[in-house]
């Protein structure tokens, strides 16, 4: 669906992208994960044409996204909230439709069903100024929809938002995979990349790392799980890629008073992979 | 274009909600209009103003009396003086709003017996909108008049020419009864043979007393009158319309409101270019199959519709609250249009010169307020230097004014209205063109 062929990026002296290749299959939830800077908003501008390479390629359906038609394939939830403060809800899907050459009636019935589904329904006719920051996301991804887009692009769609609308907001994506759309899912909370996503690229200082599924990357740079066993006032911690076998035998010999075990996550492969941590 | 008009609504939409906005673009432009309108009518064209006045002086008559009261008229440094071969032409420079009045000297002015108490007769047109200047100028044509009279009677020849001339109409006229006559033969005579003997027949000592005289001799020659007024000026109504009048204070204080009007829409639009793309709704509009020159299109068309707006109602708020009656319904609307347009112009430069809103609305309203200064979009008119006239051919203020102007109650014909409307719309096209390549589409 999407192809990144060595993207460079550079803003003066600074790489912003470094030769990145990424390849997303058609219906794939597809994570960027990386820490602030890391280039994953430069990566999406790149992919639906807004910033042009310095070199390299990107391919969208086979098209450039510097053609409009190949762009309209895409929708995107920039970072920065892109809608209107002064336009109530509808309003801002409706004008972002007629943008797509939306007949008014299609218009309409676009945005009830999108305010349906980010569950704005009854705050439709609401100036979006009064929003909470979740609301405000909610608006800013209903308006990457309007036009039924084939992919999906939403980049760090929980920036700012309570954790009611960040379940919400995890719960539109779900939908929007079970309707068959392709994501990409810009974040730098690892926890979200490891529940949304079935493949997940690490990148940092504009360097793609590893890109696999989530269980692969643990597996392959997360190193071994922790086992902690407690022991009345003291506590033992062994470091083991079997937390199993190590678990049956403490509780063999019968000692244990609780047991508890730390297994590698997203944070961990980052830790290993670049000597920091997701949220430096 | 349902695109670029979808983001035009947009935009109007986004104004009728901004409430500073909506009070900068209508209201004030209105309470401007009403308030020096109603200022300048209670002052009945205003106070004296300051600095050179350019005006154009036509002499018909050609003589050396009226080619030295024009030198005097061009001495004075009040005045910048033109001269011109023919009436015509100096009404017009004063119709298009180039000279701020044209002084007549007609034929016979050279001539005149100032002992008969004929008085030196000038055709005098000011400029409507520059009342405050026209009474500084009758002020000085007076002045020069008195001046003249008194250096007549200082020069011993043409005192002693005037004395002769004076003689011989007493010989002919009817008006007088033989006893006034015989004294005035006794006098004239006696001075004409004072005259005569004067030392070096150059200029008379003691000025005072030969213009004394003079003055005696006017009285008596005109029969007695009181007080005799050597100048008789004819004031030539420029641009009056069917009630006989100039234009109403509000026929110019109008479309300065709209000028004002205008800007405030040209510098709201363009902050908001800067606002979407640092908010990040441009980066959603550039990803919508448009284009950018759509999109700064439909800013464009915004814009003008507001402009166009903004115009109308000022226009109608004249006509029907205030009197005003365009002369020229057609034209006027040729004007607001090329007005539009430039200002459409403007808006596109304006949006490149700041990167961020408050940098651009700043340097925005610094760049209107010097347009304004220099096209006389501001008040006080009069106050402008003449050193500022050809500077002030920069400002498409100054223009825009002059188109409105003409077809309110200039009394433009079409092919008047071509040198205003055709610099208005080149401002518009070339502003946009060169703001829309200039434009930087990348946040900040
Ligand atoms: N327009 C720009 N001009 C200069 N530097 C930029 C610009 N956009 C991004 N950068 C820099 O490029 C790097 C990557 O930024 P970005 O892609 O926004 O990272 P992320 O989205 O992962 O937080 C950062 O160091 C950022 O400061
Ligand atoms: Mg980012």
């Amino acid at each position: 669906m999407i192809t990144l062929d060595t993207l460079t990026k550079r803003f003066g002296s600074l790489t912003a992208v470094d030769a990145l290749s990424l390849a997303i299959e058609p219906g794939e939830v597809f994570g960027l994960l990386g820490p602030n800077g890391a280039g994953k908003s430069t990566t999406i501008a790149m992919t639906v044409g807004l910033l042009r390479p310095d070199s390299g390629t990107v391919s969208v359906g086979g098209g450039d996204p510097a053609d409009a038609q190949v762009r309209a394939l895409l929708g995107v939830a920039p970072q920065a909230l892109a809608i209107y403060d002064e336009l109530s809800a509808r309003e801002n899907i409706q004008f972002f439709g007629s943008l797509y050459g939306l007949s008014g009636k299609d218009r309409a019935r676009r945005a009830d069903e999108l305010l349906e589904l980010v569950g704005l329904t009854d705050r439709a006719a609401d100036r979006v100024k009064g929003f909470s920051g979740g609301m405000k996301r909610r608006v800013n991804l209903a308006c990457a929809l309007v036009h039924d887009p084939k992919a999906v692009l939403l980049d760090e769609p929980t920036a700012g938002v309570d954790p009611q609308s960040r379940h919400a907001i995890f719960e539109i994506v779900r939908t929007l995979r079970d309707q068959g759309r392709t994501i990409v899912y810009t974040t730098h909370y690892m926890e979200e990349a490891q529940k949304l996503c079935a493949r997940v690229g690490i990148i940092d200082k504009g360097r793609l790392l590893a890109m696999d599924t989530v269980d692969a990357l643990i597996a392959q740079h997360g190193g071994q799980s922790v086992v902690r066993i407690e022991r009345g006032e003291t506590q033992e911690r062994v470091q083991t890629a079997e937390p199993l076998a190590v678990l049956q035998k403490a509780l063999a010999a019968g000692d244990a008073t609780g047991v508890h075990v730390e297994r590698p996550d997203l944070e961990t492969v980052f830790l290993n992979l670049t000597g920091r941590s997701l949220r430096d | 274009m349902n695109e670029i008009w979808a983001l035009a609504l947009k935009d109007l939409k986004l104004l009728v909600r901004d409430k500073a906005g909506l009070f900068f673009t209508f209201f004030f432009p209105v309470l401007y209009a009403i308030f020096f309108g109603t200022i300048f009518g209670g002052m009945g064209g205003g106070g004296g103003g300051s600095g050179e006045t350019a005006i154009v002086v036509v002499d018909q008559d050609g003589t050396d009396a009226s080619r030295e009261f024009a030198a005097a008229l061009d001495a004075d440094s009040r005045l910048a003086v033109t001269p011109m071969p023919d009436r015509a032409g100096a009404e017009e420079a004063v119709k298009k709003g180039q000279k701020t009045a044209f002084i007549v000297i007609p034929e016979g002015f050279g001539s005149v017996s100032l002992f008969r108490g004929e008085p030196m007769k000038l055709i005098v047109g000011v400029d409507p909108s520059r009342q405050a200047e026209g009474g500084l100028i009758q002020g000085l044509i007076t002045a020069k008049a008195y001046e003249r009279l008194q250096s007549s009677f200082m020069n011993a020849d043409s005192a002693r020419e005037m004395t002769r001339d004076a003689l011989d109409e007493i010989a002919q006229t009817d008006d007088l009864n033989p006893l006034q006559k015989g004294i005035l033969n006794t006098f004239l005579g006696s001075l004409d043979t004072f005259l005569e003997q004067a030392p070096d027949a150059g200029v008379i000592g003691g000025g005072d007393g030969g213009g004394d005289d003079g003055g005696d001799g006017g009285d008596s020659a005109g029969g007695g009158a009181a007080a005799f007024n050597p100048i008789e000026i004819e004031s030539v109504e420029l641009l009056a319309d069917e009630s006989g009048e100039g234009p109403s204070p509000y026929a110019i204080t109008f479309p300065q409101g709209i000028i004002w009007g205008i800007m405030g829409c040209a510098s709201g639009f363009g902050i908001s270019l800067v606002t979407e793309r640092n908010k990040g709704t441009l980066t959603r509009l550039r990803t919508a199959p448009l284009g950018r020159s759509r999109v700064l299109l439909g800013k464009g068309l915004a814009c003008f519709m507001t402009t166009i707006g903004v115009a109308a109602m000022l226009l109608v708020i004249a006509t029907v609250g205030f009197g005003v009656r365009p002369g020229s319904v057609p034209l006027l609307a040729v004007a607001v249009f090329s007005v539009a347009v430039a200002f459409v112009g403007i808006m596109m430069l304006l949006s490149t010169v700041g990167k961020t809103e408050a940098a651009a609305g700043g340097i925005g309203w610094a760049v209107m307020l010097v347009f304004a200064m220099l096209g006389g979009g501001m008040l006080p008119l009069a106050f402008m230097p003449a050193w500022m006239a050809p500077v002030s051919h920069i400002s498409p203020v100054k223009w825009s004014i002059l188109a409105m102007e003409g077809a309110i109650w200039r009394g433009f014909a079409p092919a008047d209205m071509a040198l205003p409307c055709g610099i208005l719309l080149a401002v518009g096209l070339i502003g946009f063109a060169l703001g829309a390549r200039l434009f930087d589409w990348n946040e900040h």
